[in-house]
C-alpha cells in the first residue's frame, strides 16, 4: 500500500457525514431526499470497501464446497448461475439453496443491512 | 400571460362543450412515459381541478398510449372500482397529443405519510379489504371491450423477463433459479382479466376514509389476475412494513376477504406465494432496467444507479420465499 492516511474508507466516511451533518439540514425537501440517496451510496462503498475481501473469500470457499471440484477457476457467480440455467444443479439439492441463502446474506450485508428480509434471517 | 399548453388546453376543451379559462397549471412528478399536469379549470358554470396525463413522446415498451389508458379507465369506472372520470381524450395527431383530462381525485400516494401518519389511522384499517374489493371488480371487467390493451399471458412475459435479465450480462444465481423455478409452476388456473399491473401504494389515492381511486394505467394488459394480487402482496411494496404482508398496511385475510366479496375465484395462499415469487422477480428486472438506461448512458442519474444496489433486496426475498417459507 503507498497510500497515506485517510485510507479509502476514512475519506468515503467523513464525505458521508459531511453531507449528512452539514448539508441536508440547509436544503428543501426535494434536494434533502436526494442527499439522502447519496449518502446512502457512499454507506454502501464504505461497507463494500470494509467487508469486500472476506465476503468475497467466504462466497468462494461456499462454492468450492458446492460444486465439489477442484478446479478452483470456476468458484464464481457466472458458473453458479450458469450450472442453475443448465440443469448441472437441481433445484432440489439442499447445498445450492443453502449456498444462494448464504451468498445473498452477504451482499444485502453490503448493500443494505437495514431490510427487512435480511433482519428476519440473521436473528 | 398564459402559456402554450394553457391555451392548448382550454381551446381543447372549447371543442369538448367545456368554455372556460385553465389557470394554476402545475407539473406534477410522472413517471418516465408520461407528463402529468393539475390545473383549474373555471367556466362560468362551476370551478374545477383537472389533471392533464400527457405521453412524452417516446413510446415506452412497457406503457399503452394515453388515449388507451383514458379508455380502460372509463371501462372500469362502469364496474365500480373507485377511478378518476375521464373529462376529455386527445388522439395522438392533434390537439394535445396522446393526452386527456381527468378529474382531480384528492388525497395521498406517497406510501410513506400513507403508512405512518396519524390522519390516514382509519383508512389503513379499511385499506386492504378495499383494495381487494377494487381489484375484483378490476378483474371483473369485459376484456372483450378493449382493442389496444395488450394481451400478456404469463408464460410470455415471463421469457420476456428472462429476455430482459439475460441482455445485461449480469449473472444472478438467484434470478436464473427463480426463473426456473417459476417455469415448473401451473398458470393455468385463471381466466384471463383486465390487470391493472402496478397496483400499490404509489398508483393509489387514499383519504382519510381509505382507497379514493386507482391510478396510473399505463402497465395496463390483459393477463393472469393473479399478477396484481401478488404484487400487492410482495415485500418491496410495505415500505419497511414488512409484518404486514398486504401493501404495508394490511393482513393477507381482509385483503381477500374483500377480493372474494365481489368474484367467486378461491385464491389459497401457496398459489398467492407462487405469484409473489413471480412480483419480486419482475420487480427485480425492472430495477435492472433501471440501472443500466443510467450506466448504459441513456439517462444520468443518481436514483438509477442506487436502484442497482436494490436489486439484492428482491434476492433475498426471493430466497425467504423459495426456501424459507416467506411471508
Amino acid at each position: 500500500m503507498i497510500f497515506d492516511r485517510p485510507t479509502s474508507t476514512e475519506l468515503v466516511e467523513v464525505v458521508s457525514e459531511f453531507l449528512e451533518k452539514k448539508i441536508k439540514s440547509n436544503l428543501p425537501d426535494h434536494l434533502a431526499f436526494k442527499t439522502q440517496i447519496a449518502i446512502n451510496v457512499l454507506n454502501i462503498v464504505k461497507r463494500e470497501l470494509q467487508n469486500e475481501e472476506v465476503l468475497t473469500k467466504e462466497s468462494r470457499e461456499i462454492l468450492l464446497t458446492l460444486f465439489k471440484d477442484s478446479d478452483s477457476d470456476k468458484a464464481n457467480i457466472e458458473e453458479l448461475a450458469k450450472q442453475i440455467k443448465t440443469g448441472e444443479l437441481k433445484l432440489e439439492n439442499k447445498e445450492l439453496q443453502e449456498a444462494l441463502i448464504e451468498i445473498t446474506k452477504k451482499k444485502i450485508s453490503v448493500d443494505n443491512p437495514k431490510y427487512s428480509t435480511y433482519h428476519k434471517l440473521v436473528e | 400571460m398564459p402559456n402554450e399548453l394553457q391555451l392548448k388546453i382550454e381551446e381543447f376543451l372549447l371543442k369538448n362543450g367545456k368554455e372556460g379559462k385553465v389557470t394554476d397549471l402545475i407539473p406534477l412528478t410522472g413517471g418516465a412515459s408520461a407528463e402529468t399536469w393539475r390545473f383549474t379549470f373555471i367556466s362560468n358554470k362551476k370551478t374545477e381541478q383537472l389533471i392533464l396525463r400527457k405521453g412524452s413522446g417516446k413510446k415506452s415498451p412497457l406503457a399503452v398510449l394515453k388515449s388507451e389508458e383514458a379508455v380502460v379507465q372509463q371501462k372500469v369506472k362502469s364496474s365500480g372500482a373507485p377511478v378518476p372520470e375521464i373529462v376529455a381524450i386527445s388522439s395522438d395527431d392533434k390537439d394535445l397529443g396522446d393526452a386527456y383530462l381527468m378529474n382531480l381525485i384528492p388525497g395521498e400516494s406517497i406510501a410513506r405519510k400513507i403508512l405512518r401518519d396519524s390522519k390516514f389511522s382509519e383508512a389503513r384499517e379499511k385499506l386492504a379489504f378495499q383494495c381487494g374489493e377494487a381489484l375484483a371488480k378490476i378483474h371483473s371487467v369485459n376484456t372483450n371491450d378493449f382493442s389496444q390493451v395488450p394481451k400478456k399471458p404469463i408464460r410470455e412475459e415471463l421469457e420476456r423477463l428472462y429476455l430482459t435479465y439475460k441482455s445485461f450480462n449480469q449473472p444472478l444465481p438467484v434470478f436464473e433459479y427463480a426463473f426456473k423455478w417459476l417455469n415448473n409452476q401451473d398458470f393455468t388456473a385463471r381466466k384471463d382479466a383486465l390487470v391493472h399491473g402496478d397496483f400499490r401504494l404509489g398508483n393509489l389515492m387514499i383519504d382519510v376514509s381509505g382507497l379514493a381511486a386507482v391510478i396510473d394505467w399505463e402497465m395496463v394488459s390483459i393477463g393472469n389476475p393473479m399478477l396484481d394480487i401478488g404484487w400487492m402482496c410482495i415485500n418491496s411494496w410495505r415500505f419497511g412494513q414488512s409484518e404486514k404482508v398486504v401493501g404495508g398496511f394490511g393482513d393477507l385475510e381482509e385483503f381477500l376477504e374483500g377480493y372474494s366479496s365481489i368474484s367467486k375465484e378461491q385464491i389459497d395462499t401457496e398459489e398467492i406465494r407462487i405469484w409473489q415469487v413471480l412480483g419480486t422477480l419482475r420487480w427485480g428486472v425492472i430495477c435492472l432496467i433501471q440501472v443500466y438506461a443510467h450506466l448504459n448512458g441513456d439517462i444520468n442519474s443518481l436514483e438509477k444507479a442506487a436502484i442497482g444496489r436494490r436489486v439484492s433486496e428482491t434476492e433475498i426475498d426471493l430466497v425467504d420465499l423459495l426456501f424459507l417459507g416467506g411471508k
